[in-house]
Parts: structure tokens; C-alpha cells; sequence
């Protein structure tokens, strides 16, 4: 066939220049690729977060890259694309904690660091470690506060993220663990996932509170979006009757705090996340290792866990949460270099 | 009618494009080496493979409609119907690799058998046809498994997805081309395949002369089905996991490397028309620019616009080059 | 012909009916309020399909060209500043250019509107990918957020007005303009309408600019709802947008809509979708039940007329 004389010259002008590429991956100084999963507001913190770390610790680059949707095989492109393009360190938040295993392994094997940011790949896996929050703790603790606010009992909905991010199902375990502890007295009346892009949270959210509003006591979103469409469905009937605790920090749920619609959310600490992950794939990259008898978690179905804590935001600190953020961030820094790093 | 002097004139045609698509492949490939950084390296070479390898099944899938004169737009919805199926049965059933894979593909034969079937007896366009049943299939499906990945997979099946041959060629890709000539062997000296290109060129006359179009459309959408299982299987391969939306919602991503590769390789919409050698090469192609835009630093978000356009060029392309050659197909 | 949306108005009634006494909470103003805000959207796309398949086409692209027109509404109004009448303007323009370049490419150049308008869908998807690098438009005039959210009286919705004074639009047009009618002609037999002198070319562009200007406004009206210019409007309105017409009695080859008959089926459709989440059925089963309906709905009307063997969509 015609097509296997193109490929044979194809082949021929291959390895005339294959040596251009593998000389270029010898390059030492790092070059850090920081990969979120698809568009979305609270991966877009990392992007400052890597220039500051890039700054403080004089790292060669630090790119910010995200696909152009939230989508495995858009990830799974961009990931392979940077491969070839000699970024020798990743963070990546896993498109899905299994399927992006092996594009991982294809980066390690090449010979860059990978650690999982915000979300963990299911073990085994080739990533050095997983650097998230602990959410069979943050989910967990922030479904008690909800129930002190219901006063108790009631009936909760769960507003979550997507299927495929890894942190969905561990959130929804966490969030049953604690209602369980209720003994009945507070039931989860469902859970409603996919729900982090804005026209599913409007359509499904709305209709969901139009038709069972009356029936529910509290509303529990562990995800960015579903946050900011229930605290402002909330604000448009004018309830204060459910309470509510959400996740992470949109301007528009901030509002919805002071003004008592909802009782708190949980923040994640996106920065230290970004700034601390930095830092350590650099160090990873340029010769030191984990230590084996680190204090790793074991939760988020990975058994190497360094948790990036939560910070619980009410209207009482509503103002200097970022400057605890900040702290948290030198906090983990010095533990990491202390209790997790051997360099030579 | 298609036998006489156009089929004469066939093969010239397609050597032509093939020879066309050859020098595209040939100069997109140096271009981007110079152009985009890293587009040489073994690595991206092995990524392009198998990426490639998916697009040629695609391609094949929607070529193989397209001869009878339809469309398929359920090819994505079947795909990942399909690769879930087998990794159920692999993770709670425990059966074998194997056994999952031929029931998978037969699950994909099964639903494509029932798109012709609805095509031919209730007498509808395979377009609405099939744009319903992508409907059904993709959410029953997702009713069907809560949404939920399929992740607990034997190792042996995870293994395929690590061979890799030279360093840069991935193995799924020669599957592909081995499936193509399959079909393009079908096509071209058996009388199934001779009825299929017969009933898209001219349902009316293929009748009267003997020719079952009913039953060839049938075939022709199982065919694709089973295709379709194919690349959901050997996308599922490649992530070690069956993700429900790893083909978008409703498996729409599919659509448009799938109708890229048979237009940009001469397929006619109107049927009749059906040559392998060049829809490979067309898939091959598309991959090679979508995979080298992507490389580039500008290249990630115009790779849409890019591939929109080059399907438009090319469909003008053919209706310039068909109005002068003074036939009278529709594109 | 009347008697078509007879059948669809009483479902559609008793659908109401049954939902409401076994839900209470249907009837209350905001459930009603959130009902008519997902109806006021999807009878804009609706309509928008509706008008191509009268000229005996289909408009693949609906979706990218609510998209693109939605994002550069609501960038004109975050990166240039503008306010929100002059953006409206171009929104509608760029829809309608939008639409005239599916037309053109179509009528002059004699091609496929299948895959003219799966180029273009991929196109202006590309598009709307440059200029927004997927990241919504956050910044945009406060009356169009307040309009998305705002009721008329009571559970009327102010997003419902776009989608009236477009409804009365469209059919004045369809049954009272000569292009209107010429559009029908042309749907209904290409080939007699051409011998009674009436110029194909321009029912088909006609017809495709109504469309993208009717996509354009629905990705506008979703902005307002939503609040933020995010690229991904537009990304699910394919099925939607041929479901509606088809269970509302338009005929796939053209030539026969009915305005009624669509707006109704649109009404179904929410009352389904709606209907799923107030008996806390899996959300999941709406695509399923949608392209059932189609199926069942394109059966029906093949029943009812009669199709020549082996014809194809131009």
C-alpha cells in the first residue's frame, strides 16, 4: 500500500532527528509544569501561586498550563504535549485517579518528578506523592459544623463535583461517616454529583430547591461552583431557613456569608498547594529524595498523603483568612523540608 | 451509475489523493519538527501513534456508513457502551481479557445492527436515526453504571498499554491499519463489499439488480459498531481505565475526527465511494496537525477552528474538483 | 394540520396537571419561576433548529454560535467596557453573520449542510476557544445579570421576553413575509419552487441567518441566566435542538413547521426534565428519554406521511 512507503521515509527522517530531542532533556535547570484538569476558578490560583514559588525559591520556570475543557483526553494531550516540550517536574490534578495513571508513569519514566496536586491518583502509581487536602477530614469536619448548625437533626442535600475527580466519592464517604454518627437523627437525602460547571449547578441546583426546598434542613456543596449557585439561589429566595456550608472562596459565596445566607465554607489552600508543590518537585528534580519514614496520611485512596489543610471561614474571619493561608503555606514549607526531605 | 467509465477512472483518483495526503503528511511533518519544539522526540512519536491509531478506527467507522449513502452519529455512544460492557465484565465478573473484547465488540454490533434496523424498517434517515440512539445509548449507559468508572482492571489488560515498539511506534496503530485492510480487501473483491458501494451509489438500480440494499445498510452500521467497541476498547487500553465521559458527552468528540478522516480522503456523502488507503492517511494526518498545533505555543486553542476549516476546504475542494471533471456527484 | 399540536397541547396539560398534585411544591411561585427560565432558553434553540429544517436543512452549529456570540456579548461588555444595548446589537449581528456564512457556503457552493455545518460548529468553537482561553467573562453590565434573574410579575421571568417578541417575530415572518413563505416553498419541493421563479439561494441563506441570529440570542439570554460569559454555552444544545421541532410535528424534510406544535414540545420536554428531579429519579435518565421521545416522534410521523425510498438530506 501507498501509505507504507510514506512511512517508511517518515521513518528514515525520524532518526536523523531524534538526537535534537534527548540531548535537550539532559538540561538541568527545572522546568515545572503545573496541570490542572480543565478550566475551572480554583485551579487559576495556582498560576500566582507557581510565579511567587518560581520567585522565592529561583526556579528556572514554572508554567501554569490547563486544557482547553474539563476532559480526559484534553488533559491526557496536554500532558503529552508538555512531555515532548522538556518540562522535567509536574504537578498535575488527576483528569481521573485511574485513567491518568499511565500518562503519569510515561512521565516519570522519562525521568520527571510527578507529584498529584489537590487530588490523588489511586495507588499504585508512579506520582512521588500526593500533596491535597485531606478530605476524608475536610468533608467530614465540615459536615459536623453543618449539623451543629441544623441544631442536630434534619435532612441534608450534598452538592457535589465531578465523577471523575478523584476527591468526589471520598467526600461523599466522609459526608456519610459523619451523618452516621447522628444515629438517624440527620439523613442525607441525596447526592447530587457533576455539578461543577455552571449551566448543570443552575439547571439542576434551581429545579432541585424549587421542588425540595421545603423538604431539606441544610445543604452541604464540595465543589466551586455548586457553592456559588446555591448561596445565590439561597440569596434570591430570600432563605434562612437551610443552612448552608460551602467550599472554597468565591467572591460571590464571601458575600453570601456576611450577609447570612450561608453559614461558613471550607478553603482549601490552593496557594500552599501550588507554592510548597514547587518547591518540592524542584528539589525532587534536582537530586533529593522522600524520606522513608515521613508522616505520610493515608487517606484519599492514596497511602502517601501530605495533607494542605483547610481553613474554616465564617463571617468572623472573613477578612484575614488569606494571611492564615499564607502562614499555613510557611508552616508546611519548613515541616516538608524538616520531615519529608533528604537531600544529599 | 458507478460501473463504467468512473470506476475506470477510480483508482487514478485515489492514487491521486493518496499521493496528495502522502506529501501533506510528509511536509506537515518537517514543518512542525522545525516549528514546534519536541515534535521529533520519540515520545511525542509514540503519543502520535496511538492517538492515531483511534482516529483511523473512527475514520473507518464512519466511512463504512457513508458508502451506503448514511451517517452514524452514535459512534462515540456505542464506542463507550461497548468498552464499559467489557470492563464490567472484567471487574465484577472476572471473566478474561479476551472473552470481555469479543463480547464488547459484539455488544457494538448489536446496537449498530439496531440503527440499520430502525434505518431500513421504519424508513427513517440515519441521521435522526442515529442522532436518537446516541441519545439512548450514551444515557442508558450512564444510567446503567451511576456514571461510574470502571477501574479495577486485570493487569494483563493493563499491560497492552505499555508496549511500545522502537521507542516511538505504538502497536495499536498497526492494529488499525490491519483492520483497514480488512475492509478495504471487503470492499474491493468480495461481493458483500461490492453490494455495499452498489447500494450507495445507486439504491434504485442496486434493487433491481438483485442487490439487498436493506440488508447492506444493516450491515454497514453493525460494521461500525463493531469498529466503534474497537476504538472504545483500545482508548480504554490507553487509560487503564473505562471512563464513561472519555469520549465527551454523548461521545460527541468522536464526530469530528471521524468525519474528517473519510471526507479529507475522498469518501462521497452520497455514497458509493469508499477508498481505505486514503482515509487512513487522512486520519493520520489530522492527528499529525492536531498533535504538532498542540505543540506549538499559540496552536492549543486554534486547534478546533484548524480542523473546522480544513474539513470546509476540503469538501470545497472536492465539489471544485468534481464540477470540473464534469461529474455529477453531490458532496 | 391544526389538529397536530391538539395532541401535544393535551399532554403537555395533563403533564402539568399530574405533576402538580402529586408535587405541591411544583406550583409554588419559584418552581413555576424556575420552569418558564428553562423553557424561555430552550424555545429559542428550538426555534432556532425549527427554521433550518423548514428550508429542509439543519443547523449543526446552533450550539458554537450561541457559544461564540455569548462570550463576545460578554466580552465586549468585560474587556471593551461597552455597555449592555450596544453589545446586544452585536451579539445579534454576529449571530446573523454567523448564520449567513453557514448560508452562503451552503446555497452557492451547493454543498452538504451537514457538513458545512459541522466545519463551522468546529470553527466558531475554535473561535470562541481564542478569544476567551476558556475562562468566562466574568465582568459583565449589571442589568444583563439582574435581567437573567429578574421577574417580570410574579413567576414570570424576564428572560421570558426575548423568547415572546422572537416567537411573534418568527411567525410573522413565516406566514406573513414573502421570505417567509419562500422559505416554506423551498423546504417543502426545492424544484417547483425554483420553476415558480423563486430564488433558492436566498430562502437557504434567509433561513440559516434567521438561525445563528436566534442561537446568538439564546447564548445571550443564557449569559444573562448564568451571569458570566462561560464558553461552554452552547456545548449540549445539539440533541435539544432537534427534539423539540421533531416531537413537535416539523417534518425532517422540510417544507412544514409548526411554531405551536415546537413551543409545546419544548414545554414536554422541561416538564420531563423537571418532572425527573421532583421525584428524585436519576437526573441521568433525561438523555435517555430524549432520544426515546425522538425515535418515537419521527416513527409517528413517518406513520403519518409518506417518505420516498432512499432520500437523502441535501
Amino acid at each position: 500500500m501507498k501509505g507504507s512507503k510514506a512511512f517508511s521515509t517518515i521513518i528514515g527522517a525520524l532518526f536523523a532527528v531524534v538526537g535534537m530531542s534527548t540531548a535537550a532533556l539532559a538540561d538541568p535547570s527545572t522546568r515545572i509544569g503545573i496541570v490542572a484538569p480543565g478550566p475551572h476558578p480554583y485551579f487559576t490560583q495556582w498560576e500566582s501561586a507557581g510565579q511567587q514559588a518560581a520567585k522565592d525559591f529561583n526556579i528556572g520556570v514554572v508554567d501554569y498550563r490547563v486544557p482547553n475543557k474539563w476532559e480526559l483526553a484534553a488533559h491526557n494531550a496536554l500532558l503529552e504535549s508538555m512531555a515532548s516540550q522538556n518540562y522535567n517536574a509536574f504537578l498535575i490534578f488527576p483528569g481521573d485517579p485511574v485513567a491518568t495513571r499511565p500518562t503519569v508513569a510515561d512521565l516519570v519514566g522519562m525521568g520527571a518528578p510527578v507529584i498529584s496536586l489537590a487530588g490523588c491518583l489511586q495507588d499504585p502509581s508512579d506520582a512521588s506523592f500526593c500533596f491535597a487536602t485531606d478530605n476524608t477530614v475536610a468533608a467530614y469536619e465540615a459536615a459536623k459544623l453543618l449539623i451543629k448548625e441544623m441544631g442536630g437533626k434534619g435532612k441534608i442535600v450534598h452538592f457535589a463535583g465531578f465523577l471523575t475527580d478523584p476527591n468526589t466519592k471520598v467526600r461523599i464517604d466522609a459526608i456519610a461517616r459523619a451523618v452516621a454518627e447522628t444515629n438517624g437523627a440527620v439523613t442525607v437525602v441525596d447526592n447530587i454529583t457533576d455539578l461543577d460547571v455552571p449551566e448543570a449547578a443552575q439547571d439542576k441546583i434551581n429545579a432541585f430547591l424549587a421542588t425540595q426546598g421545603s423538604n431539606i434542613d441544610g445543604i452541604i456543596t464540595t465543589a466551586w461552583i455548586p457553592s456559588v449557585v446555591a448561596a445565590t439561589a439561597l440569596r434570591k429566595i430570600g432563605d434562612k431557613r437551610i443552612k448552608m456550608i460551602g467550599l472554597d472562596n468565591d467572591d460571590l459565596l464571601m458575600a453570601a456569608i456576611t450577609d447570612g445566607y450561608v453559614s461558613g465554607t471550607v478553603v482549601e489552600n490552593a496557594f500552599a498547594q501550588a507554592y510548597v508543590g514547587s518547591f518540592a518537585v524542584d528539589k525532587l528534580h534536582t537530586g533529593c529524595t522522600l524520606r522513608s519514614d515521613a508522616p505520610w496520611k493515608n487517606a484519599n485512596r492514596s497511602a502517601k498523603l501530605m495533607d494542605s489543610g483547610t481553613v474554616y471561614v465564617t463571617a468572623a474571619n472573613l477578612d484575614t483568612y488569606h494571611d492564615i493561608q499564607k502562614e499555613k503555606a510557611k508552616e508546611l514549607l519548613t515541616s516538608f523540608k524538616s520531615n519529608y526531605l533528604k537531600c544529599p | 451509475m458507478a460501473v463504467g467509465p468512473s470506476s475506470r477512472r477510480q483508482p487514478n483518483e485515489e492514487a491521486s489523493t493518496a499521493l496528495g495526503l502522502t506529501l501533506l503528511i510528509a511536509l506537515a511533518f518537517v514543518v512542525f519538527s522545525w516549528a514546534a519544539a519536541g515534535f521529533s522526540s520519540p515520545y511525542n512519536l509514540y503519543a502520535l501513534t496511538r492517538t492515531a491509531a483511534l482516529n483511523v478506527l473512527l475514520g473507518l467507522a464512519m466511512m463504512v456508513v457513508i458508502a451506503t449513502g448514511g451517517l452514524d452519529l452514535s459512534i462515540g455512544a456505542i464506542g463507550i457502551a461497548s468498552a464499559m460492557f467489557a470492563g464490567y465484565l472484567m471487574q465484577d465478573f472476572r471473566l478474561h481479557m479476551m472473552i470481555a473484547i469479543v463480547a464488547a465488540l459484539c455488544f457494538g454490533g448489536a446496537l449498530g445492527f439496531c440503527n440499520g434496523f430502525v434505518v431500513v424498517f421504519a424508513r427513517v434517515h440515519s441521521f435522526i436515526v442515529t442522532l436518537a440512539s446516541m441519545s439512548i445509548i450514551f444515557g442508558a449507559m450512564i444510567v446503567l453504571t451511576k456514571a461510574e468508572s470502571v477501574r479495577d482492571l486485570p493487569p494483563a489488560f493493563l499491560a497492552l498499554g505499555k508496549i511500545r515498539w522502537f521507542g516511538y511506534l505504538s502497536p495499536m496503530l498497526m492494529v488499525s491499519v490491519a483492520i483497514g485492510a480488512l475492509i478495504a480487501i471487503m470492499l474491493r473483491w468480495t461481493d458483500l463489499g461490492r453490494e455495499i458501494l452498489a447500494s450507495g451509489a445507486n439504491s434504485r438500480a442496486a434493487t433491481l439488480s438483485g442487490v439487498r440494499v436493506g440488508n447492506r445498510i444493516i450491515t454497514v452500521h453493525a460494521l461500525s459498531g463493531i469498529l466503534a467497541a474497537i476504538a472504545g476498547i483500545m482508548l480504554s487500553i490507553r487509560n487503564g481505565a473505562m471512563v464513561p465521559s472519555m469520549a465527551g458527552n454523548l461521545g460527541q468528540e468522536w464526530l469530528l475526527p471521524a468525519f474528517l478522516a473519510p471526507v479529507l480522503g475522498g469518501t462521497l456523502l452520497s455514497g458509493g465511494r469508499a477508498w481505505v488507503v486514503t482515509t487512513v492517511l487522512a486520519a493520520f494526518l489530522v492527528t499529525e496537525l492536531t498533535n504538532g498545533m498542540l505543540l506549538m505555543s499559540i496552536g492549543e486553542f486554534w486547534v478546533q477552528f484548524a480542523l473546522g476549516s480544513v474539513l470546509l476546504l476540503a469538501v470545497l475542494l472536492e465539489k471544485g474538483r468534481s464540477t470540473l471533471m464534469g461529474t455529477v456527484e453531490g458532496v | 394540520m391544526r389538529q397536530e399540536w391538539l395532541g401535544l397541547a393535551v399532554i403537555a396539560v395533563l403533564g402539568f396537571i399530574i405533576m402538580a398534585s402529586l408535587r405541591p411544591a411544583f406550583l409554588t411561585p419559584f418552581n413555576l419561576f424556575v420552569l418558564l427560565s428553562t423553557f424561555a432558553l430552550a424555545a429559542l434553540i428550538a426555534l432556532g433548529q425549527m427554521i433550518t429544517l423548514a428550508v429542509g436543512q439543519l443547523n449543526l452549529s446552533l450550539g458554537s454560535i450561541g457559544g461564540l456570540v455569548a462570550v463576545s456579548f460578554a466580552g465586549m461588555m468585560d474587556v471593551w467596557h461597552w455597555s449592555a444595548a450596544p453589545s446586544f446589537v452585536a451579539g445579534l449581528a454576529l449571530g446573523a453573520l454567523a448564520g449567513a456564512l453557514n448560508g452562503i457556503l451552503i446555497a452557492q457552493f451547493q454543498l452538504s449542510a451537514f457538513i458545512v455545518t459541522l466545519a463551522t460548529l468546529a470553527m466558531f468553537k475554535g473561535l470562541n476557544l481564542a478569544l476567551t482561553k476558556a475562562q468566562p467573562f466574568y465582568d459583565i453590565d449589571k442589568i444583563v445579570s439582574t435581567f437573567g434573574n429578574a421577574s417580570l410579575i410574579g413567576p414570570i421571568p424576564a428572560v421570558l421576553i426575548p423568547t415572546v417578541i422572537a416567537t411573534a417575530v418568527v411567525a410573522y415572518i413565516l406566514y406573513r413575509l414573502p421570505a417567509g413563505r419562500q422559505i416554506l416553498a423551498v423546504g417543502g419541493n426545492s424544484s417547483a419552487s425554483e420553476l415558480s421563479g423563486i430564488s433558492i439561494k436566498r430562502a437557504i441563506v434567509t433561513a440559516h441567518v434567521m438561525s445563528g441570529v436566534l442561537a446568538g440570542l439564546a447564548g445571550m439570554v443564557a449569559v444573562a441566566r448564568l451571569q458570566l460569559g462561560q464558553p461552554t454555552i452552547g456545548e449540549d444544545w445539539l440533541i435539544s435542538s432537534f427534539a423539540a421541532p421533531v416531537i413537535g410535528g416539523v417534518a425532517l424534510t422540510g417544507g412544514h413547521v409548526s411554531i405551536v406544535g415546537t413551543l409545546l414540545a419544548v414545554v414536554i420536554v422541561a416538564l420531563i426534565t423537571q418532572g425527573l428531579v421532583l421525584f428524585t429519579i436519576d437526573p441521568f435518565y433525561v438523555q435517555l428519554v430524549l432520544g426515546g421521545l425522538i425515535l418515537l416522534a419521527v416513527g409517528l410521523n413517518s406513520l403519518r406521511s409518506l417518505l420516498p425510498v432512499g432520500y437523502s438530506l441535501p
